[in-house]
Parts: C-alpha cells; structure tokens; sequence
C-alpha cells in the first residue's frame, strides 16, 4: 500500500511532464486525444528536422544560401517551431547565423522596401 | 620540447578575415604570405588558404559596401590563433576576422597541405560594359518581393 502511494505522485508528475512538452514541441505523437480537444492544433504533419534527416547536411556558418533559409526577410531568425528543426540543430543555426552576421554574409537588420 | 609538440596532436582552426576592396591581388598575396609566416613560426601548419574573392556585404564594413573574404584553415594551438588575431588586428587591411575552432586533436601528419584557391567572387557591377542583363535580373527581384509584401499588408 505505501509503495502504491509513492508511485502515485511521481506518476502524476511524469504527466504534468508530458503536457508540457506537448506545448512547446506542438502535437507530438502518444498525446493525440489532446490535441483534438484543444481544437485542431495538431494539423497531423510532424516537421522534420532537415538535419536530422540528412546525414550529410552540417551547420556551416559560411555556407550563405543555407542558412538564408532558416532568416526572415528582415534578418531575424525563424523560431523552431516554424522551421522544424530540433533543439541542437536550431542551437547551431543560431550560433552560425550570428556568426554569419558578423562577417556581414547575413543582415543584422534587413531594411525591407 | 621539440619532441614533445612533435608528438602532441594539434588542433584544427579556420580563420576568415575581410581585407578592404580597394586591394590588388598581389597585396592580398602578400597579406597571406605573412599570416602563413606566422603560423610556420608559432610551429603550426597551414593546410590551406582561400580567397573568396571581393563580395558584397550587406552592410557597410569600414564605409565600402565590398569587401575582399580570405579564408584560412591551419592546425596550430591556442596560442597560435591568439598571436594569428593580434597581428590581423595590427595589419591596417584587415577589417573583420573571425577564428572557429573545427577539431580537437588532430594528428598534422595525417592531413595534407592543399593548393592554395582562389575563387572569382561576386560580379562587379561597377565595371565599365558589366552585363546589363544582370542589372535588370537584380532589379526585377527587390520590385516583386515588395509587391507581394503590400499584398500581404
């Protein structure tokens, strides 16, 4: 019995856990009932990290023509929750974006118009 | 202690350093020969240097809108990359540098010296008969993208 009750909490934590990474990561798979009841914010499609799955493709602050891709119009950076990359690619994308900035191959601010 | 570097493994580092536009290709020659001399002397290795050619920046750098890229690869030691920036920070051409660390312990004799490159570079728009062509190409593109931003506005 008291074992049980031990359990019951850290279970009830391991929960809370999940909801939260579901927030952040947006409609990941096992919590599917969820998203339905949140009106639709799942939309089925899980973006993939391009990174991840191409072995050969690596962060490289001088390659312009990539990291262009993962930049607004105005120079800011995409979150990744809209370019899909997972949290160590995005981590690399940022530092070599910025590095990029530096040497003046990417805009710190791009006048738009 | 000469035996002992000998055998210690290296570390492998990139350079690229921006050199003012207005330079002549012998200057930037010799701008390479001095960072790869100091290298040699801090007991280093050069494994190869890359002149990307003048490009455009996309922002001013020192008041030109162009600048000449040189890239450096080399195997050396912390000590090297900081008597490399000294000095780049000393020579009057230089505008930017910037040092990445690429790999830890790298043993020099495995990896080889390559030629030196030297790539072309943007296409200069401000030399006489340049490609009208592209000029239009150049123009065409900025007109449409604000058209579309309007539409979305």
């Amino acid at each position: 019995m008291i074992g049980n009750d031990r359990n019951a909490p850290r279970g009830g934590d391991r929960d809370r856990d999940r909801d939260r990474g579901d927030r952040d990561g947006g409609g990941r798979g096992g919590a599917g009932g969820d998203d339905e009841k949140r009106g639709g914010r799942g939309f089925g499609r899980k973006k993939v990290c391009r990174f991840c799955a191409e072995k050969n493709a690596k962060v490289d602050f001088k390659d312009q023509s990539t990291l262009k891709y993962f930049v607004t119009e105005r120079g800011k950076i995409i979150p990744r929750r809209i370019s899909g990359n997972c949290a160590k690619h995005q981590r690399e994308i940022a530092t070599a974006i910025k590095r990029a900035r530096g040497l003046a191959m990417l805009p710190y601010n791009a006048m738009v118009g | 202690m000469a035996e002992t570097q000998a055998a210690k493994r290296l570390r492998e580092y990139e350079t690229i350093f921006l050199v003012k536009p207005d330079l002549t290709d012998d200057n930037v020659d010799k701008l390479k020969e001095r960072v790869r001399g100091i290298v040699g002397r801090e007991g280093g290795k050069v494994l190869r240097f890359t002149v990307w050619g003048k490009k455009k920046t996309l922002y001013p750098i020192a008041k030109q809108p162009r600048a000449i890229y040189v890239h450096a690869s080399y195997l050396g030691h912390t000590r090297l990359v900081a008597e490399v920036e000294r000095n780049l920070r000393n020579f009057d051409e230089v505008t930017r540098f910037l040092s990445v660390k690429l790999a830890d312990e790298v043993d020099p004799e495995t990896r080889p010296v390559l030629e030196d490159l030297k790539l072309a570079g943007d296409v200069e728009e401000t030399r006489p008969g340049a490609a009208p062509v592209e000029r239009v190409v150049a123009e065409d593109l900025p007109e449409s993208a604000d058209e579309e931003a309007t539409e979305e506005a």
